[in-house]
């Protein structure tokens, strides 16, 4: 009974087969950089570039490091997104960590310098002076993460909750780098708490509110 | 007869270019691969309704399967995520069935790396003996209980919270 159950059911799914397009990684790459672009192209359209960008100059040591600090934690968190739609035992999707990793040098640098100079701190972390820029993140980012979602969404994610956060850290810090290209503050202070809140904001978002949405 | 990778792979890209004759082949042999994959793994009467559920997840995730790639590992992948979806259900319903002992398997390589011998291992003696006597050999509570000499309604807190641990450890492999 058992067997004439699967076989029906096997025949009931050749029946329904049509050819499919299979996912390619690149193909889904394509549309996260594309979302990046346009996160980014938006904010700076609408509020302008950072002062040294816009007058053609390089920009200054601190921020650019954060900058790039924060694109390698973006792009390796979306790498890894990316991956886990193609699912398949024994493969690492943990690339990302390590370059958290890397990127907590923001809050530490940040911390220490906050102890040398606690004024200073203090004003920089004001919220009525920073959180503008969180929130430009947290809708800057808004390409990567539905481009992620999409992906994911249409994939085979086997940890949903996991990849919930991957795409959220790949969207806030998509965000925050697009905040990094507009903001003219060199404060380290400023740019590792109020850019680099996007991120743990956005990693929250995408456990909370996509992981559920992203069972299969 | 026995099931190799490279057979599997051509079937399954001729399936995703629309080989009707080709993907019935390719079910047929993944039922039997399943089969064997939940033998030891799953209660012997669950094996068939989670065999289909997988067959069912593999085809609405067809396209997720990268030519480049072994096969075998991305259908372990979706059975395996069928399995931890059964624990969570198994969990939360608190559904203690009873049912026969279960049929050895043969080994190989996937089936090695998420074996459930070793995933129980990470579990205390209490949660493995009683996923083991209930979930894995078919006992029921009450035989469970005499078995291994915890009370019932501790053998189903084991069973309850072994499950839960199970699940979280299957998905971060």
């Amino acid at each position: 009974m058992k067997d004439a159950s699967i076989d029906a059911l096997i025949d009931g799914l050749a029946t329904d087969l049509k050819p499919v397009r299979p996912q390619r990684v690149l193909r889904g790459g394509l549309w996260v950089a594309a979302g990046w672009i346009a996160g980014a192209a938006a904010l700076l359209w609408t509020f302008g570039m950072r002062h040294d960008l816009s007058a053609g100059l390089a920009m200054a040591p601190l921020p650019m490091l954060a900058f790039w600090l924060i694109a390698a934690l973006g792009a390796a968190a979306a790498w890894s997104a990316l991956r886990m739609g193609l699912p398949a035992v024994g493969r690492d999707y943990s690339g990302w960590r390590w370059a958290g990793l890397a990127a907590l040098a923001l809050p530490l640098s940040a911390i220490f310098i906050g102890f040398g100079d606690t004024h200073g701190a203090m004003e920089s972390m004001r919220p009525e002076l920073g959180m503008r820029c969180t929130i430009d993140g947290l809708i800057a980012g808004l390409g990567v993460g539905a481009a992620l979602f999409a992906w994911l969404k249409g994939g085979a994610p086997t940890s949903p909750a996991r990849a919930g956060w991957v795409i959220g850290i790949a969207a806030g810090s998509a965000g925050a780098t697009a905040v990094g290209l507009h903001c003219s503050s060199n404060d380290m202070i400023h740019i590792a708490m109020w850019h680099g809140l996007a991120v743990p904001l956005w990693g929250v978002a995408g456990r909370l509110l996509l992981a559920p949405l992203l069972r299969w | 007869m026995s099931i190799d990778e490279p057979s599997l792979a051509r079937l399954m890209a001729a399936s995703q270019r629309g080989d009707r004759a080709a993907y019935r082949a390719l079910l047929g042999d993944c039922q039997k691969w399943l089969a064997r994959y939940f033998a030891r793994r799953i209660a012997p009467h669950q094996i068939d309704d989670l065999v289909q559920e997988t067959l069912v997840s593999m085809h609405r995730k067809l396209a997720t399967w990268d030519s480049g790639r072994p096969f075998l590992p991305w259908l372990a992948a979706i059975a395996r995520y069928r399995w931890i979806d059964m624990l969570r259900r198994q969990r939360d319903e608190a559904e203690l069935g009873d049912n026969d002992a279960a049929v050895g398997a043969e080994d190989d390589a996937v089936h090695a790396r998420i074996s459930i011998d070793r995933m129980l291992g990470y579990l205390t003696s209490g949660q493995a003996q009683a996923i083991t006597l209930v979930k894995i050999e078919g006992a029921s509570i009450a035989e469970a209980s005499k078995i291994c000499g915890q009370s019932e309604s501790l053998v189903k807190v084991n069973i309850h919270r072994g499950l839960k641990k199970l699940a979280q450890l299957i998905e971060s492999e």
